[in-house]
């Protein structure tokens, strides 16, 4: 008995190293691997921000009073851009058209003697929103600065302050908690990081075990002593290992040093829990290997498997926008565990007491898919 | 050129790819799946937001204050909690992300006429959903603290209410959303989303044709014939290019009928630039294919090269003003940037070729780059 363990484990151990050394053998991939890990994982968490910033404003201004100019410069960086001013709302919408401008302002005549009479005075802005997140942000800020400006004037003809400490109004205390400053790179970083974790442990195993198919060296492994699951598992094992290595090298030489995302909780159990993920997701990965015969056929499957995986799970989008139907759908894809304890760990600071559910829920999804991938392999080779 | 030639490699390969019956159903199937996938599912709304309140002072008041969470299908109500230490283990496990405590004598304040306070705290942890929960809060609050003033003033100084209101807000805005008047965000994804695909699908075809060959060694079979290079490359794409351009027709009608984006503009000019922007992007995967030796890098590479360009620089999630300086100039190399502004122009805004040629000719220019350097670099002689 315990000879044919200590086999068991020979075997896997010099199968696994033959296929890391397969790996370590194509410079490409591993360069490409290398650039997923760090390089893109850098340009998205440097370069992208869905804030609105700069956004080009182009002003009509037909009062021309100290009130209209007044709230025009009330628009400003950082995000707004004023362009300037042009003389007729029709210069003003083809600016709109051509996308040179995104906002049109427009003050009608008689602005400022409205307010000095008491009655309230009104302007017009025209906003893009062929890019309707863009298009609600500019809504919201230029409400915010016009009602502020509106506090502003109300202020002033009660006398400075007093409206706000004698009213009955809402003191707003908002607070952010685990990004207080929203800082965009730390979201973008990890979102990007676990979707190229999600691409490479799809792709890696289903890869390895497709190219045997084709170059035809599965006929040596069916014929050598070893079991399917020998075969197998070992190519899960090396990518994994790969995968967390990668892992590895984009939290220490991107995320920390770099980004400076702040670690609250524990990173070895993140490294515990991407290794359980990495892991389910080769299940799946070994799955799409008994589907196709070559690589361009993995390549479209992936794409086919991933594609929802990524949007069902709150990788780039708030999971709770999706309806009704797919909400249901989603505890049981692996990526929405993983993302939600990615980020609960790295950022919320949540330890095994928290998130042990999830935990579970991602191993028992892990080994369903595990032990299908493997059965189908198994019938295969069989 | 000898057009017998090409011919047959083109029909070579068609026969190839109707063969692969997986390849043949992935090279129509896979871009509609990935507009239905992504249509449905790349929504940035902000809705159903869970949230929980702390409410100490549980007055009439307080729970008509909550009233406007609860009536809003902003968020989505999960139950009161005794206290302020019930709400970190909620947030920290994504079960809520905002809570909302009233602090007690919130009604008794009020009704004396002075500020009282309200805590929010939301979960920080995606930006884009913190900054718009921070803005339905501050709208919802503004709101209340107009009615509440409003009330006030007129009760205190006897003003008529539009008066009272009038003093409280001077200066109203009334904003006018142009191109998607409803903010439909299928409207601007469904054209956006023709972009995508086209720019992920056909350099997948491309690149996958010529690598297998590569791969599998039929090639040695080109490097012997007759064929030219440029024949053979021509020959090569154009089943690819011509799956492609029917792609754009049915995805032009799933973006119309089954997301319902209104086409504006000038459907042949559309149809014109969208052919220019396949051949730039099965260049793409032309190029790719030159460079990389075996399948499965080939993959990889193109999915670095299209996916992430067209998903993050060219416009579509993240304003182009709004990206750093360095990715500014990245988008600009890429040619998705320049088809958006084509697709969402004649989509949504309605314009035609006077406005949007330049656009199409740096796509023709890019076009041209690629397939100019696909030849030159292209080789006939094996072991590089």
């Amino acid at each position: 008995m315990r000879g044919r363990l200590l086999l068991w484990w020979l075997r896997l151990r010099v199968m696994t190293a033959k296929e890391l050394i397969q790996l370590g053998r194509d410079p490409l991939l591993l360069i490409i691997i290398a650039w997923f890990f760090t390089a893109d994982v850098y340009l998205a968490g440097s370069g992208i921000s869905m804030e609105l910033k700069h956004a080009p404003l182009v002003v009509v201004d037909l009062d021309h009073s100290a009130a209209s100019r007044e709230l025009i410069h009330k628009f400003r960086e950082p995000h707004f851009r004023l362009l300037g001013e042009v003389a007729h709302p029709v210069e003003g919408q083809r600016m709109l058209d051509s996308g040179e401008a995104m906002l049109l302002l427009e003050i009608p005549p008689g602005f400022q003697r409205d307010i000095r009479r008491g009655l309230q005075a009104t302007a017009q802005l025209r906003i893009d929103t062929s890019n309707t997140i863009l298009g609600t942000l500019a809504a919201a800020y230029s409400a915010q600065i016009v009602e502020a400006y509106a506090l502003e004037l109300a202020e002033r003809r009660f006398g400075t302050g007093r409206l706000l400490e004698r009213a009955p109004v809402i003191d707003d205390r908002r607070r952010v908690w685990y990004n207080p400053n929203q800082t965009e790179t730390w979201f973008m970083s990890i979102s990007e990081l676990l979707t190229v974790i999600t691409l490479l442990s799809l792709m890696l195993p289903a890869a390895a075990a497709v190219r045997e198919k084709e170059r035809g060296t599965i006929q040596q492994l069916i014929v050598s002593p070893l079991t399917p699951t020998q075969v197998m598992l070992p190519k899960v094992v090396a990518m994994t290992l790969a995968i967390l290595a990668g892992t590895a090298g984009s939290l220490f030489l991107i995320l920390l040093p770099v980004f400076q995302v702040p670690v609250k909780g524990s990173l070895p159990l993140f490294f515990l829990v991407t290794a359980e993920y990495v892991f389910a997701t080769a299940g799946l990965g070994l799955f799409i290997a008994t589907l196709a015969r070559n690589l361009g056929q993995v390549t479209l499957l992936v794409v086919l498997v991933m594609m929802p995986m990524l949007l069902l799970s709150g990788a780039w989008t708030p999971p709770e926008a999706m309806p009704e139907a797919l909400r249901m759908v989603m505890p049981i894809t692996p990526l929405y565990h993983f993302i939600e304890m990615g980020y609960a760990i790295l950022l919320k600071g949540a330890g095994v007491d928290i998130l042990w559910d999830s935990m579970l829920a991602l191993a028992l999804i892990g080994l369903a898919l595990f032990l299908f991938g493997a059965w189908r392999f198994r019938r295969q080779l069989g | 050129m000898n057009l017998h030639r090409m011919l047959a490699v083109a029909w070579k390969e068609w026969r190839e790819v109707v063969r692969d019956r997986l390849f043949f159903t992935m090279a129509f199937i896979l871009p509609l799946m990935l507009m239905g996938v992504l249509g449905w599912g790349l929504s940035l709304d902000v809705e159903n937001i869970p949230f929980v309140v702390v409410d100490h002072d549980n007055t009439p008041l307080s729970r008509d204050y909550i009233g406007h969470y609860t009536d809003s299908r902003y968020f989505r109500f999960r139950g009161y909690l005794a206290d302020e230490h019930r709400i970190d283990p909620l947030l920290a496990d994504s079960k809520v992300r905002l809570a909302i405590v009233i602090p007690p004598r919130f009604q008794e304040r009020l009704l004396a006429g002075t500020p009282a306070p309200v805590q929010a705290l939301i979960d920080g942890v995606f930006p884009f959903r913190a900054q718009t929960l921070k803005g339905y809060v501050a709208a919802i609050n503004a709101a209340f603290s107009r009615n509440l003033l409003v009330k006030h003033l007129a009760r205190s100084r006897g003003l008529p209410r539009t008066a009272a209101e009038a003093m409280v807000q001077p200066v109203r805005l009334e904003t006018r959303y142009l191109y998607n008047q409803a903010i439909r965000s299928d409207w601007s994804m469904a054209p956006a989303l023709i972009m995508l695909v086209l720019m992920v699908t056909p350099p997948f075809l491309t690149a996958l044709g010529v690598v297998r060959e590569r791969e599998s060694g039929s090639i040695y079979n080109i490097y012997a014939s007759t064929i030219t290079k440029g024949e053979f490359i021509i020959g090569k794409l154009a089943p690819y290019a011509a799956i492609s351009c029917f792609n754009i027709l049915t995805l032009w009608i799933v973006a119309m009928q089954v997301f319902g984006a209104p086409f504006k503009g000038n459907a042949p000019f559309f149809y014109a630039a969208s052919v220019v922007y396949v051949i730039c992007t099965a260049g793409i995967g032309l190029l790719v294919s030159i460079w990389v030796r075996t399948q499965m890098a080939a993959v990889l590479l193109t999915m670095v090269i299209t996916f992430i360009p067209a998903m993050l620089y060219s416009g579509m999630l993240v304003p182009i003003q709004s990206l750093s300086p360095e990715a500014r100039l990245e988008a600009h190399l890429f040619p998705p940037l320049y088809y958006l502004r084509l697709t969402w122009g004649t989509f949504l805004k309605g314009l035609g070729p006077e406005a949007l040629w330049r656009d199409v000719a740096i796509l023709a220019l890019y076009a041209t780059l690629l397939w100019g350097i696909g030849w030159w670099r292209f080789t006939k002689r094996p072991g590089r």
